[in-house]
């Protein structure tokens, strides 16, 4: 008897092994390490450092540059996750009903999601290019003034957020097809069809039977657009003066262009923080609220 | 013949579905049409229009208005492209990388998953609700440690320091567990009986019956690995490792940005995006199957 525990216990191990190792190594230790060098004075080239307690939050949190971080980061996540939402949720909807070439017009929509998202950015570079892009041409060609869109701090945070919104519909839209296919057909059925109720069945049956699924992309699209970093690399390296510098972006230059580990991983922290909160409430939530 | 329907349909409006479209109905049928073809060409877009401006020339891409087609179309771009940069290279860093990630992942994650699933231990609720707290979070704040960590293994700069630190996929855990959750427990039970060992059992009664759930993983991790840029971009630093994503980068930074061989970087692009699209064509329901299992981040 006891053997054959001792035996189920082996049998455990050996199964978990790969991935709990992995685990360990490249992500559970990594989060604690980088919590610990948060507290840290740490350069990355020194073998010493020495600790300086909440002194990297607190030089952060009284830094003007990293308010403005914040709110690009703050900016770049809600003009980029109501866009996504809003379209994605208007095609799944126009898609939702028996339509010809619907399989067509899905996999187009969607097919940026797969592409990489570097090369996809260099294209639209090309696109926003100044004197002979396309889209400055399509501006002039109604009139409207040509856009220096990557060169100026005003319009390089609306050039980086169009790329991501591009991106990321097709993935929306898939996502809310689905859901609005599990809407019990009873319900519609129920409700009369003319043009005023139509609307009226949106409004109080399909969008509150959507909603969980429309919380649940809202926090997931969000944690997402914090990740960015692809599309700011290559469009404007965060630039022009900073205006699209976000809290990863800000990371990345402190801990691998600065290396100053010790504020990099505070910038993290809070970033594991903010992502923390948002999957907590997301977690809640979905389990008072029944998924249709 | 319209109005003979509508005359029909006045009386018994209770068919009206059934019948054929009225004028209204056409027209907004029309309208959807319409609405769906703007969003797939505002989609599709960059695509074509990264493929003709690498058939242009120079002079041509410089032109402004611009013109769609090239007056004569330069194909050798494409060639010049690709002896530019050892973009064969690069290719084959990514389609390696990322082919031996993939099945590094489908291994762990399956073995892990079969743990979850087919034993009861102590541990095993908080073991889960471990890997559920990592799932969400940004694994950009694990990269300081996992740098230090590959250095000190003395694997940056190689592939197996980038195909070790990928190795583990926390989303295909949950997606192979989610699937094998969804087998009877009788054929476990009946393997079982037949003296199958879990080892068996994994890979010859679970594998085959979660075939597609496995298959949607490997293509969409294979995407993931594929088109990765920044950890990658962190750890391989001689050229000759550079994956697909940094050499177009690299590329980009010294060809585009002064305007000299912006075809050729348009060029360029194609080798790293058309592939992917082409797979995504032929493989689309299982991409989509990935989607509607839940779980895959955007």
């Amino acid at each position: 008897m006891v053997t054959s525990k001792y035996k189920q216990f082996l049998t455990i191990s050996l199964f978990m092994l790969p991935a709990l190792i992995l685990l360990l190594v490249f992500w559970f230790i990594p989060m604690i390490v980088s919590l610990f060098i948060s507290f840290t004075d740490w350069d990355y080239i020194s073998p010493t450092f020495s600790l300086v307690g909440l002194e990297n939050y607190s030089s952060l949190l009284t830094d003007k540059e990293f308010y403005k971080v914040l709110v690009n980061t703050l900016v770049f996540a809600v003009f980029t996750v109501l866009p996504t939402m809003a379209i994605g949720l208007a095609l799944a909807l126009t898609l939702n009903k028996k339509i010809a070439g619907s399989t067509f017009y899905k996999a187009i929509i969607f097919s940026p999601w797969v592409t990489p998202m570097v090369a996809v950015s260099i294209v639209w570079s090309w696109i926003f290019q100044p004197e002979v892009g396309i889209l400055n041409f399509l501006l002039s060609s109604v009139g409207l003034p040509k856009i220096d869109w990557l060169g100026s701090s005003t319009w390089a945070m609306p050039a980086v957020i169009m790329v991501t919104v591009w991106k990321g519909i097709g993935w929306v839209m898939i996502f809310y097809l689905e859901a609005l296919q599990r809407v019990p057909a009873d319900l519609y059925e129920s409700a009369a069809i003319d043009g005023a109720a139509k609307w009226r069945r949106f409004r109080y049956v399909t969008l509150p039977m959507i909603s969980p699924t429309t919380f649940f992309l809202l926090i997931i699209t969000t944690i997402d657009a914090l990740q960015a970093y692809d599309q700011i690399q290559v469009l404007t390296q965060g630039g022009p003066a900073g205006s699209t510098r976000t809290l990863l972006y800000m990371y990345y230059q402190l801990a691998f262009e600065q290396f100053n580990m010790g504020q990099a991983t505070a910038v993290s922290t809070l970033l594991v923080l903010i992502t923390a909160l948002l999957s907590v409430i997301q977690f809640w939530a979905s389990k008072r609220w029944v998924h249709y | 013949m319209d109005e003979v329907v509508a005359t029909a349909k006045y009386e018994t409006p209770q068919v009206q579905t059934k019948e054929a479209p009225t004028f209204l109905q056409i027209v907004k049928k029309t309208a959807r049409h319409i609405l769906l073809i703007l969003f797939s060409v505002i989609t599709a877009f960059p695509f074509l229009w990264m493929l003709v401006s690498a058939i242009k020339t120079t002079d041509e891409i410089w032109k402004f208005p611009p013109s769609f087609w090239p007056a004569e179309p330069q194909w050798q771009n494409f060639i010049e492209a690709w002896n530019s940069a050892p973009f064969g290279l690069y290719m084959f860093n990514s389609l390696f990388t990322a082919t031996a990630i993939v099945l590094f992942q489908i291994f762990s994650a399956a073995m892990m998953a079969y743990a979850l699933t087919q034993f009861r231990f102590k541990g095993q609720k908080f073991l889960f609700a471990s890997i559920l707290a990592i799932y969400m979070l940004p694994a950009a704040s694990t990269y300081v440690p996992s740098y230090v960590i590959l250095s000190k293994l003395n694997m940056l700069d190689s592939y197996q320091g980038m195909i070790i630190s990928n190795a583990v996929s926390v989303f295909g855990i949950f997606f192979i567990r989610q699937a094998f959750m969804q087998v009877p427990k009788e054929m476990v039970e009946a393997a079982k009986v037949d003296g199958a060992s879990h080892w068996t059992i994994l890979w010859k009664v679970l594998l085959p019956m979660t075939k597609s759930s496995f298959l949607t993983f490997s293509l969409i991790s294979f995407v993931q690995m594929f088109n990765n840029y920044l950890w990658p971009s962190l750890i391989l630093k001689s050229q000759d490792k550079y994956l697909i994503t940094m050499g177009l980068r690299q590329f980009f930074i010294e060809g585009g940005a002064y305007g000299i061989k912006w075809p050729l970087v348009m060029a360029a692009n194609v080798f790293a995006v058309v592939p992917l699209l082409l797979l995504f064509f032929v493989a689309q329901k299982w991409f989509i199957k990935g989607i509607n299992d839940r779980g895959v981040k955007g």
